[in-house]
């Protein structure tokens, strides 16, 4: 196949407009936009929160005030005017709903054309859905199921009311409002998000999922989500991300943090695909995300697993604290950037405790006139014996226009550890596309093919009600007619 | 101290001491005063890990300067651990920073080279230089400004079209002062079409316990089809201070090979910026790092190709004792239009204590598409089944160490394609390992010391 036509297809295949781009109507309680220490009593008051929280939130934006806006990534960010956004915004209420039918019907009809019916995910998937629609929770569902195990699962100003020792014990103790510049505006900020608690020996039973929308124009979202896995526990946590058309840049700023004591396990999962802006980069999520776990334990175990196809800039870098004696880190990553967007993502294994094992496995594509970037740190301490890590980073490249780049850091201070970092990029070659135009596939399914091919490592490692989505995401990014 | 009060004092040493006017170093000199302020300004702190490899940390010491061109007498029968010296070659050394030629290479003895100090240079040549030393006058390193502002001496190699030389052309620097002195180093390689040189850079220090800084800049030109090699063996002593920086613009089907062994040294940071803008160019870097003791050895490569179908290759391995440091920081830029690019990067890692500390960041930045890059990286240690084994055949556990360790590095060496080097590195590096490369008087080789008349 000549050239200009192989680059055709391959143009054509990747230029397919964001099919979720709809707004939903709700009325949104909205302050005027602007942050002062007057903003944020008003939200703590607007939340009902204790003192504590107050005073937590006032020491974050304290520190904010006096923190440079980080440029060390690989992204052309445009300033942003922290003073024109609105920090807060929630549905508002009409009267607490008792069945499906009183939620407001914008709001169901909303998450049906996301393909995620609440009553039918309720009856049939067996799913919890915490689903927070501009940040403060809705409507949770399987609660009672959950309670009786012991779990608690809610959105964070409900867990603030009903569980303030445990919120207070867990709150800002992996990500402190000091770690960096985004980490201190939520902390400030944060409207509302989940909470977690998995009490002592338990496996939760079900996935739990949450997702996310950011709706109203001009709101910046700041969700805190706080996963606490105690002894012998298990959970598994999807987050699942779309977000409607928008001419406006958003601001996306949220915290995870996890703790995972002895023995337990986390697999936190995520889907994003938030508005990325038209073909020219007009618009589109800024995503700037402080993901963090503490593996306290011994032998405990955490897993990143994440599909990021959407966003005009990403900017996320899951990590785990291997504190615990044998602890586990995983993290499995596909980042699919096209046209304008930009993309630095990666993580950090920290290895504290010894015999700590970490793998690292990172695939990105990129497209049109993208911006994709891997960054990694591999720490081993210097009293962590016998640790290791494997990390692959993969870079696929569509176009000639696009980047792809690889920032890894390693840094071993103990001699018993074996850390090892793989790296390739490369371009669909033309014989794997000859091969299959040979055996009847048509060059815009080959590529599909093997794009998904390419990714099935890590699309492995997602659940199963979540695999599916994700390989639509990865295919509507891509390849827009394709799948 | 801060990067203005580190760069700066050598700005005032400048103004103070240096007068001359005339000639293409003084120019260089002026013109590097001037940019220094703005450089100084601009300077951002480099992200390596490792503290004291940090320019300004290299630089903060206050160093003297030779700038009255005292002879400085050095005995290489004092300063040549490694044998070296007897290899058949154009031999030239470089006490402190001043150029002495020894007799194995009168002006004309090989047809198509110029090879000699930069200070009697006349004419084409003398015009030829200055535009290169002047053409990568970097504004962006305040260490290569200074490097340029405190120049009084340098070597100029140059092969016309064609020429091809057969013997190596070796340099061995000396660090004779006996008090702190900061060393200002340059050697031009411009390689005219065709040409093929081999060059062999030897460090060393005579003076055990006098803190030195040797700061070396190298251009090379490689022009068309041309091919230069430099091999670069650094041995000198725990108080060293290297500060080493290389740089190298290639052209089309023009070759380079860049390779670096540290056997011994203190503080060692060694940049390589090589720039593959022809066609077909290619690159061969390759590096190997020996650190006991509180050594440390900082190499970072820029490699950057701008032309299609470019080839290059990376190979770092460092063996890390005691509380040794090393740090490799490697990045390979393909820019849009770059097609056919094959790159490939590798740093390996044997981390022997517990003490010893290894930092690594194997970067890659890729603007087009049509490339094959990858790049790997490990830290690990000595397999210890491979040790009991070599053990229950009788073999010492240190003396499996040192087998396996020089196993480890015997690639490196096996890369370079100058045979009588390679032999010799073979040895070297099993002394540096035996520790027997500490003093003359231990040495295996019984190497001839030259007679100190020669300079």
């Amino acid at each position: 196949m000549n050239e200009n036509k192989e680059n055709k297809v391959i143009t054509d295949a990747t230029e397919g407009e964001y099919k979720y781009g709809f707004t939903s109507d709700i009325d949104t309680d909205i302050i005027p936009p602007g942050l002062s220490e007057d903003v944020i009593r008003f939200i703590s008051a607007k939340k009902h929160e204790p003192d504590w929280l107050l005073d937590f939130r006032l020491n974050a934006y304290r520190h904010w005030l006096t923190l440079p806006v980080p440029q060390w990534a690989h992204l052309t960010i445009p300033p942003i005017d922290y003073q024109a956004i609105s920090y807060y915004a929630a549905p508002v209420k009409r009267n607490t709903p008792k069945s499906m039918d009183e939620v407001d019907p914008a709001l169901v009809d909303t998450f049906n054309r996301l393909g995620i019916p609440l009553e039918e995910q309720k009856v049939l998937s067996g799913m919890a859905v915490d689903a927070v629609m501009d940040s403060v929770s809705v409507k949770t569902t399987h609660r009672e199921r959950l309670a009786e195990l012991g779990i608690i699962f809610c959105s964070f100003s409900e867990a603030v009311r009903e569980y303030p020792d445990l919120v207070r014990k867990y709150l800002g103790k992996v990500v402190s409002y000091r770690d960096n510049f985004y980490a201190a505006l939520n902390s400030a900020v944060f409207s509302d998000g989940s909470f977690v608690y998995i009490p002592k020996g338990v496996r939760c039973p079900m996935e739990l999922s949450t997702y996310f929308r950011i709706n109203a124009a001009g709101t910046g979202q700041f969700e805190r989500t706080l996963i606490v896995a105690d002894d012998d526990s298990y959970v598994s946590y999807l987050e699942g991300c779309t977000a409607p058309m928008r001419d406006e840049n958003q601001l996306h700023a949220a915290i995870v943090e996890i703790i995972v004591e002895d023995r337990a396990e986390v697999k936190y999962s995520t889907v994003q695909n938030w508005y990325a802006g038209d073909a020219e980069g007009r618009g589109g999520i800024y995503n700037f995300v402080t993901k963090r776990g503490l593996c306290r334990g011994d032998y405990s175990k955490l897993s990143w697993t994440q599909v990021e196809t959407g966003s005009a800039i990403t900017w996320k870098y899951p990590s785990c604290i291997l504190a615990g004696e044998g602890s586990v880190g995983e993290f499995y990553s596909v980042a699919v950037t096209n046209r304008m967007q930009q993309a630095d993502t990666g993580t950090k294994m920290i290895h504290i405790g010894s015999n700590s094992r970490s793998t690292i496995v990172s695939k990105g594509i990129s497209a049109g006139h993208s911006q994709n970037s891997y960054r990694g740190l591999v720490k081993v301490d210097k009293n962590a014996e016998g640790c290791r890590n494997y990390t692959q980073c993969d870079s696929l490249l569509l176009s000639s226009t696009c980047g792809a780049h690889t920032f890894p850091v390693i840094d071993v201070a103990n001699s018993s550890a074996v850390v090892e970092h793989e790296a390739t990029t490369s371009k669909i070659s033309e014989d794997q596309i000859f091969y299959c135009n040979q055996r009847g596939i048509p060059t815009e399914e080959a590529v599909a093919l093997i794009v998904n091919g390419y990714a099935k490592e890590v699309m492995n490692k997602l659940p199963m009600e979540f695999a599916v989505e994700a390989q639509k995401l990865l295919e509507i990014t891509l390849e827009g007619s394709v799948g | 101290m801060t990067p203005a009060e580190a760069f700066g004092q050598y700005l005032e040493l400048y103004k103070a001491a240096y007068t001359a006017k005339d000639g293409i170093l003084s120019r260089l000199n002026a013109s590097c005063a001037a940019a220094l302020p703005g450089a100084i300004e601009s300077y951002s702190t480099e992200s390596t890990d490792i503290r004291e490899t940090r320019t300004p940390a290299l630089f903060a010491p206050d160093y003297g300067v030779n700038a009255g061109r005292i002879e400085m007498p050095a005995d290489p029968a004092k300063s040549f651990r490694c044998g070296v010296p007897k290899l058949n070659s154009l031999l030239a050394i470089v006490s402190y920073d001043i150029f002495h030629a020894t007799d194995t290479m009168t002006r004309g003895a090989v047809a198509g080279l110029t090879y000699e100090s930069l200070r009697t240079l006349k004419d084409a040549e003398a015009d030829d230089a200055e535009a290169i030393l002047m053409k990568s006058i970097d504004t962006s390193r305040p260490d290569v400004l200074v490097n340029g502002l405190l120049l009084q001496d340098g070597i100029f190699i140059h092969t016309s079209a064609g020429t091809i030389v057969e013997k190596a052309l070796q340099i061995v620097n000396i660090d004779a002062a006996s008090v702190p002195m900061l060393s200002p180093r340059r050697i031009v390689i411009h390689a005219e079409a065709d040409s093929h040189v081999k060059i062999l850079l030897c460090d060393h220090s005579q003076n055990e316990d006098i803190e030195n800084l040797n700061s070396q800049v190298v251009q090379i030109v490689a022009e068309r089809g041309s091919k230069v090699e430099l091999y670069d063996i650094e041995e000198t002593n725990a108080s060293t201070r290297r500060n080493c920086t290389i740089y190298a613009d290639i052209s089309d089907r023009a070759s380079i090979v860049l390779n670096g062994s540290f056997l011994r040294g203190g503080i060692t940071r060694n940049e390589y910026v090589v720039n593959l803008k022809g066609k077909q160019a290619e690159a061969h870097l390759s590096g190997l790092g020996i650190c006991t003791d509180s050594q440390i050895l900082d190499n970072r490569v820029t490699l950057t190709h701008s032309g299609t179908d470019g080839h290059s290759s990376q190979l770092f391995k460092n063996a890390l004792f005691d509380s040794a440091k090393a740090s490799f920081g490697g990045k390979i830029i393909v820019t849009e239009g770059a097609e056919r690019t094959d790159a490939v990067q590798t740093n390996r890692n044997l981390l022997a204590s517990p003490d010893a500390r290894m930092h690594t960041s194997p970067q890659l930045e890729i603007y087009c598409d049509d490339v094959k890059c990858g790049h790997g990286a490990a830290t690990g240690q000595l397999d210890e089944q491979a040790l009991f084994y070599m053990q229950t055949r009788g073999i010492p556990r240190e003396e499996a160490v040192r087998m396996l360790t020089q196993a480890f590095m015997v690639d490196v060496v096996d890369n370079i394609s100058f045979e009588v080097l390679r032999q010799r590195l073979h040895i070297l590096v099993e002394k540096r390992l035996n520790g027997t490369s500490g003093s003359c008087d231990t040495c295996a080789t019984a190497c001839h010391p030259q007679s100190p008349e020669q300079l």
